[in-house]
């Protein structure tokens, strides 16, 4: 009987050592999590003096606000997207910033979807992030601040959402807003960045330096001009030239110092 | 031009052109029909812009192909006569320029011999325009009822300081005009002593 007992005994005591051993670890992950959520609570309130502390520099000082930004994205959690989207969370992003600081964001995005439709039929959609600055500021109200911009990169960021046709584009050493929903491809990125360094290109100058051979030059071209992303100056006195609508802005400068 | 003895208000400060106008491409008509279309608007702009700048009524398209406006000597761009008619075109279906009829109208001659068509009115306002500006101008002063020739109003000391001054004849008429349709005022006598009443 008792042999008996021993075994099936056994089995119990190993089935109550995993039971402890279970209950020990889960014990262990709740301290663990309540140490956690401790930390987040603390960390929460700090950021949350931090953001009221400095809310007006949040506000008013655009590196300031990047950096702010930077710090956020760089642990983990979006001002941006984080606020409106947990409605029922009471929106704690939007209590921790002040609602200036996402409408600002939200505020900027609608001027820029304005700018990108006003302009995309000179350049076909695709403006340079630092024109797109330039022309969202110009349209601002007196008085209202400043914006960089990194400001600019984030309010299309929040564009996401809408879908696939807001984007920033890296292209070379240059950035641009892209408000069509088209990828440029391989060939497209590489005349695109040839064109950042004159302001235009031409078959000859592509085929030259990136090496291709004519028909191809033509063929990215043309399906650049196409897309409105190229404007075409047949004025020269050899080839024709292909310049970016971009050049319309980095120009002006340099004229204003010629006259 | 016709335009030059009255474009001394404005001359003293120089135009300023567009970036665009800086941009070699914008010479040459695009093919694509998005980026044509919206280089007409920036070139209509120009235009606008331009002829309110050195109060332009009437343009003399050869004499405006030569000058600055269609020209660019800095960047040696020009924007060639089938293209300004294309955009002028334009312009017309926007209501902002129109034809002067043949024979170039009354003192458009000197304009270069482009013959018929080579004149157009700039319209930086249109006619209506000018006529709410001449309807507000007379109420302000009080001439309602009154009877003012019409070179009083385009000429005469009495619309000095205003918009209105220095119009030219014919727009100034088709100003006129628009009211005399709306039954705003009436416009009586020869050609070249005009009156007008205001109602």
């Amino acid at each position: 009987m008792s042999r008996k007992g021993v075994g099936i005994g056994a089995f119990d005591r190993s089935r109550l050592t995993s039971a402890h051993f279970a209950s020990h670890g889960s014990n262990l992950r709740a301290t663990n999590a309540e140490a956690l959520s401790t930390q987040l609570s603390v960390f929460r309130s700090l950021l949350q003096q931090f953001a009221q502390t400095h809310a007006k520099d949040i506000r008013s000082d655009p590196a300031f606000r990047a950096q702010f930004a930077r710090m956020c994205s760089v642990i983990g959690v979006d001002p941006l997207a984080s606020s409106h989207t947990t409605e029922g969370g009471g929106g704690l992003w939007a209590q921790l910033l002040g609602e200036s600081v996402n409408d600002f964001y939200f505020e900027l995005a609608v001027r820029v979807v304005e700018v990108c439709g006003v302009t995309r039929g000179e350049n076909g959609g695709l403006i340079g992030l630092a024109e797109l600055t330039e022309r969202v500021s110009k349209g601002r109200m007196e008085g209202s601040s400043e914006i960089s911009e990194d400001d600019v990169r984030r309010a299309v960021e929040t564009l996401g959402p809408l879908g696939g046709s807001y984007a920033v584009l890296q292209v070379g050493r240059k950035e641009y807003i892209r408000s069509v929903p088209r990828e440029l491809s391989g060939d497209q990125r590489a005349v695109v960045e040839a064109v950042q360094v004159l302001g235009y290109v031409s078959v000859g100058m592509l085929r030259d330096n990136l090496g291709w051979e004519t028909a191809r030059c033509k063929t990215v071209i043309d399906d650049l001009m196409s897309e409105g992303m190229l404007w075409v100056d047949k004025q020269t006195k050899g080839e024709w030239e292909y310049w970016s609508p971009s050049f319309m802005v980095d120009t002006d400068g340099a004229v204003k110092e010629g006259e | 031009m016709a335009a030059a003895s009255t474009a001394a208000a404005g001359a003293d400060a120089p135009f300023r052109f567009p970036r665009e106008y800086s941009f070699p491409a914008f010479f040459t008509r695009q093919t694509n029909l998005t980026t044509h279309h919206a280089q007409l608007s920036k070139w209509s702009a120009l235009v606008l812009a331009y002829a309110r700048h050195h109060r332009v009524f009437r343009l003399g398209l050869s004499a405006a192909a030569d000058s600055d406006l269609f020209y660019n000597r800095r960047l040696d761009r020009r924007l060639g006569m089938p293209d300004i008619r294309e955009l002028l075109d334009f312009m017309r279906r926007d209501g902002r320029i129109e034809y002067a009829s043949g024979g170039g109208g009354d003192g458009g001659g000197g304009e270069g011999g482009g013959g018929e068509g080579d004149v157009v009115f700039v319209y930086w306002r249109k006619p209506e325009e000018w006529a709410r500006k001449i309807e507000k101008y007379v109420e302000e002063t009080g001439q309602k009822g009154s009877v003012l020739t019409v070179y009083e109003l385009g000429q005469g000391e009495g619309t000095r300081g205003t918009d209105i001054h220095g119009i030219d004849n014919e727009v100034l008429l088709k100003a006129l005009n628009v009211l005399v349709r709306k039954g705003r005022a009436q416009i009586f006598g020869q050609d070249d002593s005009q009156g007008v009443k205001f109602f």
